[in-house]
């Protein structure tokens, strides 16, 4: 598919498939077009030509089933609600399409991500770190099959963001969620992904899919490895690649 | 002295400073009673019969009480309209910026000879010149409502209703919170004034203007403290309402 903005191409004809279960992360530097092509995934913008695939549905009817748990940029907390309303809030809205027994409980998923304690704060009353982690509850609470994420972690601090994607690992692994995720982070695609196509901007294009071959469950003893240097180095080569054509 | 001490001391020489000077003000320059009547005779005559103003105070609150909830509820419905339209926002905006800048004092006579005067004439006077305040506080406030937010309803399909209850209007409670006390101004103003127009004898305005015709100082000015008193009970509810329903908006915490 591809999409333009007026006359402004902001993704050249792209085509990508995400098998069930795997991990595929959108890589590349600012205006490359990745957050575009999540969003088409995610039905919040229509293709300019093309279509688009999710679980057998259109992204529109996929969005109606509740079919896809979205964690945006910013945590997008309603300073209004308490964390485990918040955590609520999408099993709140379109009622009729969520899950009746999801696998795991708002309380315990707050449990999880090391929240329990906080289930009656206000967001105002967190860090950035703990208001993202709620809203990684809220996109799991979902039990959604297929998970979107756009660069939730930008705004964190480095030491913050190395937690985060381990805890964003730990929670995946065991419910063989469809993921896909967006980053500029070379050691967040490295450390999450099954897959990383590799994209440049001008028009936004996918310039090269690199699978990434290192053994599961990740744990963050990985990150000290030889092989995973391995893998950020040849990431980083495909990233300047991409940018020199 | 503590900040605590401070906020409770603090409103009251201001009030007790402003009352002697008047007082003086009154006795030096010998100020003619109906001109101006010094805070003690005003007193003596509150105290005198505080039921007559209690149940008249009373009558012009349940004005603007009625009368601004009304106003608020046509607010909220034509704001969302014109929050989620923009073409419904540029049609509706100058008719609303006309109803506020008309003198609404140069047209009630027709709205008592259309509604043939009584409560109806005065719940219409209060909920109309609130109405446009209201509905641009609306307005203002759900437009403000976090776009990331707004995408990530749209991405569960969250239906319009449901973004108008979950997101909009919370969003824009701060908004209407602060439009409430313009709002109530104007709304306070247009119950005393159509209570003396609207051809009743119950209400502040309705006694303020049969004490201004019989020349009575003693009631024309007790009747304008009423009001005073009457405007700051509800400025006081408002500010409850908000501490309660706005406790988690950084305007609330310290």
């Amino acid at each position: 598919m591809s999409k333009s903005f007026g006359s402004l191409d902001a993704l050249a004809p792209v085509s990508l498939d995400v098998a069930e279960g795997e991990t595929v992360t959108l890589l590349g530097p600012s205006g490359c077009g990745k957050t575009t092509l999540l969003r088409l995934i995610a039905g919040l913008e229509t293709p300019t030509a093309g279509h688009i695939v999710v679980d057998g549905e259109t992204p529109q009817e996929a969005r109606r089933h509740k079919r896809i748990g979205f964690v945006p940029q910013a945590p997008a907390l309603l300073p209004w609600r308490t964390v485990e309303a918040n955590a609520r809030l999408l099993l709140d809205i379109n009622r009729k399409g969520s899950p009746s027994s999801p696998s795991t409980s708002v309380p315990e998923l707050l449990d999880e991500v090391g929240l329990g304690d906080f289930r009656d704060a206000y967001p105002h009353e967190l860090s950035g770190g703990m208001q993202q982690r709620v809203g990684l509850v809220r996109a799991f609470a979902l039990d959604a099959p297929i998970l979107l994420m756009d660069e939730p972690f930008a705004a964190l601090d480095e030491m913050t963001r190395t937690d985060m994607r381990h805890l964003l690992g730990r929670l995946c692994e065991p419910l063989g969620t469809t993921v896909v995720f967006v980053t500029h982070s070379i050691p967040e695609a490295t450390f999450l992904s099954d897959r990383v196509a590799v994209m440049s901007p001008r028009p936004g294009r996918i310039v090269q899919q690199v699978p990434i071959e290192l053994p599961h469950p990740r744990l963050p003893e990985l990150e000290d490895t030889e092989s995973f240097f391995h893998v950020t180095t040849s990431l980083r080569s495909a990233l300047s690649a991409g940018m020199d054509r | 002295m503590t900040p605590a001490m401070r906020r409770l001391v603090a409103p009251v020489v201001g009030i007790v400073t402003f009352g002697v000077l008047w007082e003086l003000l009154v006795a030096v320059f010998d100020v003619r009673r109906f001109v101006l009547l010094p805070p003690s005779a005003i007193l003596t005559e509150l105290l005198d019969q505080p039921g007559f103003y209690w149940s008249n105070a009373l009558v012009t609150g349940r004005h603007m009480l009625v009368g601004l909830s009304v106003s608020l509820v046509f607010a909220i419905a034509v704001g969302s309209v014109m929050a989620a339209s923009r073409f419904v926002e540029e049609a509706t905006q100058p008719v609303l910026v006309l109803i506020l800048v008309t003198p609404w004092v140069a047209y009630i006579t027709s709205v008592v000879l259309w509604l043939d005067g009584g409560e109806p004439t005065i719940l219409f006077m209060v909920a109309f010149t609130s109405f446009p305040v209201f509905t641009f506080g609306v307005v203002g406030g759900m437009k403000s409502a976090d776009p990331a937010a707004r995408e990530l309803l749209a991405s569960v399909d969250a239906r319009p209703w449901e973004v108008l209850w979950r997101l909009r209007l919370p969003a824009a409670l701060p908004s209407i919170f602060t439009t409430a006390r313009f709002a109530m101004g104007l709304g306070l103003a247009a119950a005393y004034f159509a209570e003396g127009s609207a051809l009743t004898t119950d209400g502040l305005g309705a006694i303020g203007r049969r004490a201004a015709s019989f020349n009575d100082a003693e009631i024309l000015w007790t009747t304008i403290v009423s009001s005073a008193l009457l405007g700051i009970a509800g400025l006081a509810l408002i500010s409850l309402l908000e501490r309660y329903l706005l406790r988690w908006h950084a305007s609330q915490r310290a």
